[in-house]
């Protein structure tokens, strides 16, 4: 076990905040009873999910009957694609999505793909940004779903979401009734300031291990008179639309969560920003040939994605790994072939650099001072395995 | 699987990385499926390694690889070195996932070129 951890892995899962175990360790005990029965024991958990239901709906400017609980941000996005897709399949079987999705999209839209629906996957460009007249020329008459990030997971690029819910209020009023807009904010909920009316979204996806709460609860927010197709079948719980006995603890630790994140939301934002920012202009100064991945402008506060020329993201994972900094990769090499990171190869960089890329994602545990340590980790991890890379020789 | 504390070691310190200028034998080889290159200078003399240098890009495993086999074949005979197998580097390693085998056998396969071009 190395002398020191930092974590800067915030963008695949956060610490659990003490005061969002604290309320789940009280639901554990407290709220046992099964949400649905009719007796007191259920109704006191009922009355829980309740509470936790409008602090999350609250969180994105929903209404409370319009949030459905789900094991996370996959299922919500399983639940909206392939949901609405079946109760819609009816008026046409064309969906747009951008080449950058997350996996539990992309693999969804692969899977509608084989069953013959048509895929419509818009580029992003070298700032990694979908462009909305891209979206606009895609829209065809038999285009029932859009499904656009809020936010990318790995480069951390702010998608024009609003500008996208504008366009598909434009094509509703001009007579294209059966068009709805889901977005994946997975990353982006407590991290941007977001309201489902001024996003213009009808479906929006939520995670609560992004925001200090445990894995294993998500939610979907569904806008009023959006019709779906259950996916789970079998019961009646968040109105037919998910069946299966509350996860009550989950909830409520998700509700805590987000009434935190609201809260506390200025504060974050500033103090992971500046982390992010120091290490940026640190690691600049400090290391040469390195590509900074994605809109400078136009991102995440609280991410990083650096390309380091002539070595490769998993050595270097690993290396800081050693020195107990965690952070991640979208490369993987497996069994002798190498996947670099579909996200990083969509914004036309070469494989050289696709390979060498890094995410670097920071949260509100973190300290000024394990930025230090970290900057000393990677300059020499970095100098280590370029004096071993054959691609320096000339 | 979780990689053994040699691995470690090695690649946070490799041994023998870098070029030998007067290299009596040199081999240059890339994994044409995922891209892991690895290169291999050697001076062989009176059919002993005499010193040997290796420089390595690619996953942890390639890295690693090139450092441990730099270690076995070190003061070897060539004789005993062409002997050298796939599984007798995994073994030294300490084993790998099978899904990372591949390495070991871009090492081998760098040595075995090195020795040809004696």
């Amino acid at each position: 076990m190395p002398a020191r951890r930092v974590y800067l892995d915030n963008s695949a899962t956060t610490p659990v905040d003490p005061r969002v175990a604290a309320a789940m360790a009280r639901a554990v005990v407290e709220n046992f009873g099964n949400a649905s029965s009719v007796h007191g024991f259920g109704q006191q958990a009922r009355a829980a999910v309740d509470r936790a239901r409008r602090e999350v709906a609250a969180l994105v400017g929903a209404k409370q009957n319009e949030i459905v609980f789900t094991s996370g941000g996959t299922e919500a996005n399983n639940l909206a694609i392939r949901g609405l897709c079946e109760a819609a399949a009816t008026h046409g079987r064309h969906i747009i999505t951008s080449s950058i999705e997350h996996p539990s999209v992309a693999g969804v839209c692969a899977s509608l793909e084989k069953r013959g629906w048509e895929i419509t996957r818009l580029p992003v460009y070298k700032n990694g940004i979908v462009r909305v007249e891209d979206v606009a020329a895609a829209v065809r008459p038999e285009t029932v779903m859009i499904t656009i990030m809020s936010a990318n997971n790995e480069i951390g690029t702010i998608q024009p979401i609003a500008e996208i819910g504008a366009l598909v209020h434009e094509r509703r009023e001009a007579g294209q009734k059966f068009l709805w807009f889901h977005t994946d904010a997975v990353q982006a909920v407590g991290r941007l300031r977001l309201n489902v009316d001024e996003l213009g979204c009808d479906l929006l996806t939520m995670s609560a291990h992004k925001l200090y709460a445990p894995k294993g609860i998500g939610a979907l927010y569904v806008r009023r008179g959006v019709r779906l197709h259950g996916q789970n079948v079998g019961g009646h719980q968040e109105r037919e639309r998910r069946a299966g006995t509350e996860n009550v603890p989950g909830i409520v630790a998700f509700g805590e969560a987000a009434k935190l994140a609201r809260e506390e939301f200025n504060q974050r934002s500033a103090h992971d920003q500046a982390l992010r920012d120091r290490f940026e202009k640190t690691i600049v100064e400090r290391i040469s040939d390195i590509v900074m991945n994605g809109d400078r402008e136009r991102r995440l506060g609280h991410l990083s994605n650096i390309s380091f020329r002539f070595i490769e993201g998993e050595g270097l994972l690993i290396n800081l790994d050693l020195e107990g900094v965690a952070v991640s990769t979208g490369s993987a090499c497996s069994s002798g072939t190498l996947e670099p990171s579909p996200v990083i190869r969509a914004l036309g960089v070469d494989e050289e650099l696709a390979r060498g890329s890094i995410r670097f994602s920071f949260g509100k545990d973190n300290a000024e001072d394990e930025i230090e340590y970290v900057v000393e980790v990677l300059v020499r991890a970095v100098e280590r395995l370029r004096a071993l890379s054959p691609l320096t020789l000339v | 699987m979780v990689y053994s504390a040699k691995f470690k070691d090695h690649l946070a310190h490799p041994r023998n990385a870098g070029e030998l200028s007067d290299a009596n034998a040199v081999a240059d080889e890339t994994n044409p499926i995922c891209g892991d290159r690895l290169r291999i200078s050697l001076i062989v003399k009176d059919d002993r390694i005499e010193a040997v240098r290796y420089l390595a890009y690619g996953c942890p495993p390639t890295l690693v690889c090139g450092s441990v086999l730099t270690e076995l074949i070190s003061g070897k005979r060539v004789d005993e070195v062409k002997r050298l197998t796939r599984a007798d580097l995994l073994g030294e390693i300490g084993g790998l996932p099978s899904r990372k085998h591949h390495a070991a056998a871009l090492a081998i396969e760098t040595l075995n070129s090195a020795l040809q071009n004696l």
